[in-house]
């Protein structure tokens, strides 16, 4: 028996002998959703482009459902909290595959819209480990590269923070993720400074491990007076070796991230993200590019469960090579709870403006997009 | 262009509606303080026409998260700020000041059938971590123990678990109660029940402790002599080994309005509404404190 499987027996005889009653703590279910109803309030960029012919689908208004989360907690005693969550997005998935031909000769596939389930979080979170004020988290986990900007941005419903929000737009992945399987140690050493490492697969929630390699994240934060935080981020993990040239034997990612969060006015929060995304993986002809941006975001909450505005502006480079993919965004809305602070309608509208429009759609004939959404976001 | 006017306008009637209406002073927090809270605050707007305030409960996490999120005024906390609190306030620009606005005992209940008068402190404890689970250990009747108490938000939970069970975890039998009424229920129909409520929800709409509960006499070392939580020499000398001060939190220097409300809390007409409902006024030394963060 190897060692590790030695570990993993002890580990289950040893939940095993726990008695049941105390693994029933404090049990909460919650669900969070949020759709939009989206309208383009332009026709020709690359985005909002109106097709030519009529005849051609042209979804400028739609109804969209972009996430529903679903969260089990157990608070199983004061140090110890698991936490279980499905996600479902409406990512197309391939619902059917069909063979034809003896032998094989043919290859077709369905797909569907439909929201479904995955596991998001699957952790065990322990604080107070070994030493005070010291939180361990293990399984599937949050990772740190964007809790910190989320938090602050606070509207995950309208959009996405600035590390996470293109991958989709520029098509140009940058191996960051909000979860990932591995462990997290944070600890405060003071209300002026605290750290975290974690360790993780580095193939994200997505995928099981597929090489040797791991992630490591580090982040540290500052908070050299009440209200204004200084977070400095790093992560890497090496590759395994790529054949294009120039070959790389032993290629890597890292990511070097700062944010700024000055939170000293009540009600108000102004929070700044950048970073660069450095890899031996990309490459235009021949020679090596970075993505990289930055990020200024503002809220000022009016009145407390109430209404709100935010506002914010990212400046993207998904190619330091190729300035024309360049691309800003700037978001605006409000949030506002009518009733009761389980749903809140959230208008916003984008405004997306581009080096060169032309390089994400050929036929684009100006190089902004502006899209209004009226954001529903529900919670129970 | 049409579309984005609309908008903006739609903005500007909502915006004036929310500011043209009367600000009102959000206070939430501790379950124990929030029906006396709620009488102070009757009593201030009954005095004050045109103040407004809205008091909840929820425990005091719930307050004390509520002030550092900006959602309310006024924190109610029955116990001190947990050192994460502290670092999370600070992260969000938030400075407390602290203002004590009653004196509580919290009172080991137990239902009236059990023989048992008095308790020693660390036998409370014994009972809450599930080490004795036989009232027949502690010199009562050999029935089994049910424990009542709070949930982990609120103040007394962790007040409890601070001073009497030693920083330990409470047993994973106790039934976790959503507030202090809920706990007296329990006990009045569990004959082997025990619970913790602060003291102003003793008693009954006569002013005497309710019928079929009985408040044990705590004592502080196992050989001391054990004092009852409705004794107010013996909570304010510190005999009554599980007292406490009940605070009210603010983000910094109080708001004109805010510190008006609170100067009526602590003033003697307050304090005279704090015993009345079955706390204890503040010390002279609390008070010069109060005045001084008002500052």
């Amino acid at each position: 028996m190897t060692k590790s499987l030695k570990l993993a027996a002890f580990l289950f005889v040893g939940l095993m002998a726990l008695p049941s009653a105390s693994l029933l703590g404090q049990q909460t279910f919650t669900t969070t959703i949020y759709f939009d109803y989206m309208t383009f309030m332009s026709n020709a960029g690359p985005y909002t482009l109106k097709p030519s012919s009529e005849t051609t689908a042209y979804k400028n208004n739609q109804f969209l459902f972009r996430r529903a989360y679903f969260n089990y907690e157990n608070k199983i005693n004061d140090n110890l909290k698991f936490r279980f969550r499905f996600d479902a997005d409406n990512t197309a998935n391939i619902t059917s595959v069909s063979l034809t031909g003896d032998p094989v000769s043919g290859v077709s596939t369905k797909k569907d819209d439909k929201l479904r389930p995955y596991i998001k979080h699957l952790f065990l979170e322990y604080s107070n480990f070994l030493v005070p004020k010291m939180v361990l988290n293990i399984g599937m986990i949050e990772t740190l590269t964007f809790k910190p900007a989320e938090d602050r941005w606070g509207y995950r419903s309208v959009a996405k923070t600035l590390v996470d929000g293109y991958k989709d737009i520029t098509g140009m992945d940058i191996l960051a993720t909000s979860a990932d399987i591995g462990l997290t140690m944070k600890y405060s050493f003071a209300k002026f400074f605290r750290a975290a490492a974690g360790i993780y697969n580095g193939t994200h929630y997505s995928h099981a491990e597929n090489d040797q390699f791991k992630e490591i994240e580090v982040q540290a934060q500052i908070t050299p007076i009440a209200g204004f935080s200084i977070v400095g981020y790093y992560d890497y993990e090496r590759k395994l070796p790529v054949a294009s040239p120039p070959a790389e034997t032993a290629p890597a990612t890292s990511m070097f991230k700062v944010d700024a969060y000055f939170e000293m006015i009540k009600n108000f929060v102004l929070g700044g993200e950048w970073f660069v995304f450095k890899n031996d993986l990309y490459q235009s002809g021949g020679e090596k590019y970075d993505v990289g941006g930055f990020s200024v975001f503002g809220r000022y909450t009016i009145k407390p469960d109430s209404f709100a505005l935010f506002a914010r502006y990212d400046d993207y480079t998904p190619n330091s090579l190729d300035r024309d993919l360049d691309m800003t965004m700037i978001i605006a809305g409000f949030d506002w709870v009518p009733f009761h602070k389980s749903w809140k309608i959230q208008p916003n509208i984008w405004l997306r403006s581009y080096g060169d429009g032309t390089r994400y759609n050929a036929n684009a004939t100006s190089n902004s997009d502006i899209v209004l959404n009226l954001t529903f976001f529900l919670s129970f | 262009m049409k579309k984005i006017t609309l908008i903006a306008l739609a903005t500007l009637i909502v915006l004036g509606g929310l500011l043209m209406g009367a600000k009102t002073i959000q206070v939430k927090g501790s379950d124990t303080l929030v029906n006396l809270v709620q009488i102070l605050a009757e009593t201030y707007m009954e005095k004050n026409p045109g103040s407004a305030l809205a008091v909840l409960g929820g425990g005091s996490s719930t307050g004390i998260a509520g002030l550092t999120n900006g959602t309310c005024d006024i924190a109610n906390h029955s116990r001190e700020w947990k050192a994460k609190e502290i670092d999370l306030a600070w992260e969000k620009g938030v400075k407390p000041r602290f203002f004590a606005v009653a004196v509580d005992g919290v009172s080991i209940i137990v239902n009236e059938k059990n023989p048992l008068n008095e308790m020693k402190m660390s036998d409370v404890g014994a009972l809450y971590r599930g080490d004795i689970k036989n009232w027949k250990a502690v010199g009562g009747p050999s029935l089994g123990v049910s424990l009542y108490g709070r949930q982990s938000n609120s103040g007394t939970y962790v007040f409890m678990q601070e001073h009497v069970l030693g920083n330990k975890n409470y047993s994973t039998d106790m039934k976790e109660m959503n507030g202090n009424a809920q706990i007296i229920e329990g006990i009045l129909q569990d004959e082997g029940g025990i619970g913790y409520v602060g003291v102003g929800y003793l008693f009954d709409q006569s002013g005497k402790v309710r019928k079929g509960l009985k408040v044990l006499n705590v004592s502080k070392t196992p050989d001391g002599q054990a004092f009852s939580p409705l004794d107010k020499a013996a909570v304010d000398s510190g005999n009554y080994p599980v007292a406490r001060a009940l605070y009210q939190a603010t983000n910094g220097k109080p708001t004109a309005a805010s510190a008006d409300f609170i100067r009526f809390e602590i003033s003697d007409e307050g304090q005279q509404i704090v015993v009345k409902e079955g706390f204890f006024a503040i010390s002279p030394a609390q008070r010069a404190e109060n005045e001084k963060n008002l500052r």
